[in-house]
């Protein structure tokens, strides 16, 4: 304790501040801090690509990369708060009687400042970042809804029902031709759904009456999972089923063979 | 019986001739209470045909508020208005009995006006509250340790998650200003007594009656709503629903009643000299937290009476083919409902940030960030309620705005890490039990922050919203966070509430066991809700076995650990170390008065000269 206190009565703020680099618990601290930044640069790279399932729409690698970077916008906050907590974790007081007084440090206004501005600007980069991913989404989405492929969504307990206006075809699985534009309209017949393709990174709920719609393009073939993801009832965790995303050709023949009349 | 009513040797025993007030206690509270409900449900019956989906509602709805009614009439809460009503009103000498002097253990089953009694009532409750929610957890987890298991009947897995989920809110609602804002609080400002004791005594007693209502949905067929009760959901669900709305309901007017009288306690009744400047944290944001639940609570009960009108008498508030809108519902419940999470956090990160500088031995670091960063959580969190609705079509066009205010939250939370990192720095922090719980918030609320961040985003909760990674994320704010302040609160106090020390081996040993298995079982959760798993769900595929086994594991261990918490807060009670005055060194007025607590605290009421974070070596 005995070096901080000549620290603390360092005359000028700059040799304060040169002494600050200095102290041992401030590079502990920082290495500390270094160390958990890293940890989480690397963790948000990571752990999300690797447990999120296939990505089969450009709105789901969107999802999966806006994941990435708000964990790394939060990473260097993770690193100054552990990185402090650490230190003072390791360096606690042991025994049953109380420890000696510390500085009366009663504030610093500098730091106060320093610390809410930086805080302001990390969400405001985040606020800015879910904006622009909003918008181009929906500017998107606004652009494909002309050619878009109409599929009304009904959910009911305990089953989802796919229904193909344009093509004359009712199916429980939802099959959807590759690199062609989609526009679910959902609703409900009894109480509130949620209509969750997951793999196709979009949901949205089903209500009675108010009909909601999302739109996505899928962009690559294979199964996935359509799920309910508001509880239902009795047998919510029972209201699910399978899609596909097809070949234009191969959602032909299916239409075809579901007695509809091909697009 | 050493230590309960020692103090009252040095006062004269009352007696008031023999007062009718004296034969009244919860035995007849229950009593009357089971007639009032037994007649109410015969006489209803009668003239109601219970068959009947509507007219069932309203003879279990009736029967239930009259249970309520009864038990508050066979107590004794309704004297003092009736003799108000006829211009009179308590005796000195009643009013001495009413405050509990000279009862010992009795007066915890009376109407008790002594806000110490009041305390201890509310920590027994909390005790239950979570004990019962906490074994319902157990069940949930065990239920999904596998999948496919039939461990229980998706009927019965409906009810356990919505009954587990509001016993768990109730009690985490109450776990701080319940127990330490009715026993600590009043001393810590250096208050006699509360504002208004006797709707103390009602506030705790009114809460008293909703648990055995709620309890009642076990056996009137279980709810399938979850906590939220989403309608039409709720319209079509069956009979135990009632329990659940009649609980709700009862329970918004018992945080009614303590709100207001912590706010006006707080602000009428401060001891002399203690500025605004100088008031304890926890102090503050016990009273911020009370303060928003008086506006908030209203719109729940207000939405649970529609949902009673929708189910009583065909109202259509929330059905849409007669131009109701399930929406409304929403609106309503959220607009409580996010109020309602700071609710519960701030109490907790408030007694947090009471410890740390008693424990570092520094003064609060800028005390004037802690109050602004409490104030901002307060008025951001009305206007964020619909970043919970993203995904419900109502408004898309507002989603982008109620991301803003949703992720400017950040911001003065940021201010309350601020504060204890501050206070940390520079300091060597005794680690006691109660500062462990601060070094888990540090962790937990970085973790439930952080993984908020991502859901308030639009774009990434179109992912995650309805999935396990929510359920993880609130169990990081509300238990990994607010919890974890009251558990340090209960051994930072226990020693002022009892008399004794918490057996301090068990009390670590609870510590790492509870937070070692919450950290397992949530990153199980976080992992399974990234993979696509949606929450409430009795069964789920294959390819969420690892995760989900994961999670059960941590949540056995966390079970182990509270056990262990529990008997040390049951062994210490009567046979712990015997706590000296002040056995943290701490400046606030709590640790100036002895144990017992004497009945009007103070001999002396106290002056204040300063705020009490007076700690640190001051500058040479």
């Amino acid at each position: 304790m005995s070096e901080h206190d000549s620290v603390d009565l360092k005359p000028t703020p700059g040799d304060r501040l040169a002494n600050f680099y200095k102290r041992s618990d401030v590079i502990q601290s920082t290495i500390f801090g270094v160390i958990v930044t890293g940890i989480f640069v690397i963790l948000g790279g990571k752990f999300y690509t690797k447990w999120m399932p296939t990505v089969m729409s450009t709105d789901m690698k969107a999802i999966e990369r806006l994941m990435v970077v708000f964990t790394w916008i939060a990473a260097p906050v993770c690193g100054v708060v552990l990185g402090v907590a650490l230190y003072t974790f390791l360096n606690r007081h042991s025994g049953d009687t109380q420890p000696p007084d510390g500085p009366a440090t009663r504030t610093n206004g500098p730091i106060v400042l320093l610390w809410s501005v930086v805080t302001s600007l990390l969400a405001l980069t985040a606020v800015v970042y879910g904006i622009t991913e909003l918008n181009s989404s929906s500017i998107a989405s606004a652009k494909n809804a002309e050619d878009a492929m109409v599929v009304n969504v009904t959910g009911s307990q305990w089953v989802w029902t796919f229904e193909y206006p344009k093509l004359g075809v009712t199916s429980h699985e939802l099959m959807l031709p590759i690199n062609h534009p989609v526009t679910f309209h959902v609703n409900s017949v009894d109480v509130n759904h949620s209509f969750w393709p997951v793999q196709l990174g979009v949901k949205v709920d089903a209500n009675k009456v108010a009909e909601t719609t999302a739109e996505t393009t899928p962009n690559k073939l294979g199964e996935f999972d359509v799920k309910c993801a508001e509880l239902c009832g009795l047998y919510h965790a029972y209201m699910e089923t399978t899609g596909e995303v097809m070949t234009v050709d191969d959602f032909n023949n299916w239409v075809v063979a579901q007695g509809g009349h091909s697009a | 019986m050493t230590t309960l009513d020692q103090h009252v040797g040095t006062r004269p025993i009352p007696n008031p001739k023999k007062s009718f007030i004296t034969k009244l206690n919860a035995g007849t509270g229950l009593i009357v209470g089971i007639i009032f409900a037994l007649l109410t449900y015969r006489g209803l019956s009668t003239v109601l045909d219970i068959s009947v989906y509507e007219l069932n509602n309203r003879v279990l709805l009736a029967t239930m508020f009259m249970w309520s009614i009864g038990f508050l009439a066979g107590i004794g809460a309704f004297i003092g208005p009736i003799r108000w009503l006829i211009g009179e009103d308590l005796t000195a000498e009643e009013q001495l009995y009413m405050a509990g002097d000279g009862q010992g253990i009795k007066r915890y089953f009376k109407y008790c006006t002594d806000h110490k009694v009041v305390g201890i009532q509310y920590l027994w409750g909390v005790i239950v509250l979570l004990a019962v929610g906490g074994a319902m957890a157990m069940m949930i987890r065990t239920d999904l340790a596998n999948p496919g298991g039939h461990f229980i009947t998706p009927s019965v897995y409906n009810s356990l998650v919505g009954l587990h989920g509001i016993t768990m809110i109730i009690a985490l609602i109450i776990v701080a200003t319940g127990p330490f804002g009715n026993y600590i609080m009043p001393i810590m400002i250096g208050a006699a007594d509360m504002a208004f004791p006797r709707l103390n005594a009602l506030s705790w007693w009114v809460l008293f009656t909703a648990i055995p209502v709620l309890c009642s949905a076990w056996f009137l067929g279980g709810i399938p709503t979850g906590w939220t009760a989403y309608a039409p959901l709720s319209v079509q669900a069956g009979p135990g629903m009632n329990a659940f709305i009649a609980a709700i309901i009862i329970f918004a007017i018992s945080t009614a009643v303590s709100g207001a009288n912590i706010t006006a306690t707080v602000i009428t009744m401060r001891a002399k000299g203690m500025t605004w400047n100088r008031v304890p944290i926890f102090v503050v944001g016990a009273t911020l937290s009370v303060a928003m639940a008086i506006p908030a609570f209203p719109t729940f009960m207000l939405s649970m009476i529609m949902t009673a009108m929708d189910r009583s008498f065909l109202t259509g508030f929330f059905d849409a083919n007669v131009g109701g809108t399930g929406w409304l519902y929403a609106h309503l419940f959220w607009i409580m409902g996010h109020p309602e999470v700071y609710v519960i956090l701030l109490p907790g990160v408030a007694i947090l940030i009471e410890i740390v500088p008693v424990f570092v031995r520094k003064p609060l670091f800028s005390y004037t960030s802690a109050i602004v960063g409490f104030a901002g959580i307060v008025g951001l969190s009305f206007l964020v309620w619909a970043h919970h609705m993203y995904m419900s079509g109502w408004m898309p066009m507002l989603n982008g705005p109620f991301m803003v205010t949703t992720e400017m939250i950040s911001v003065p939370t940021g201010l309350i890490f601020l504060v204890i990192l501050g206070t940390l720095w520079n300091g060597k922090p005794w680690l006691k039990v109660p500062m462990l719980g601060v070094y888990a918030f540090l962790w937990n609320m970085l973790v439930g922050g952080i993984t908020g961040l991502y859901l308030s985003d639009v774009p990434a909760d179109m992912y995650l919203h309805g999935s396990m990674y929510v359920t993880a994320h609130f169990h990081y704010t509300l238990m990994g966070a607010a919890l974890t302040g009251a558990v340090a609160g209960l051994s930072y106090w226990y020693p002022k509430m009892t008399g004794h020390m918490l057996h301090e081996r068990a009390s670590y040993i609870s510590f790492w066991l509870v937070q070692i298995g919450f950290q397992v079982l949530y990153l199980g959760m976080f992992i399974a809700g990234a993979e696509g798993q949606p929450r409430r769900v009795v069964d789920y595929a294959e390819q969420f076995a690892t995760s989900n086994k994961i999670s059960t594991m941590g949540a056995y261990t966390i079970g182990i650990g509270f056990i262990v918490l529990l008997w040390a807060v049951i062994h210490s009670w009567r046979h712990g170390k015997i706590a000296p005055m002040n056995p943290w060194g701490a400046k606030t007025l709590e640790w100036t008065v002895p144990y017992p607590v004497p009945l009007v605290n103070f001999d002396t009421p106290p002056v204040v000269t300063s705020d009490p974070y007076g700690y640190g070596r001051s500058a040479k």
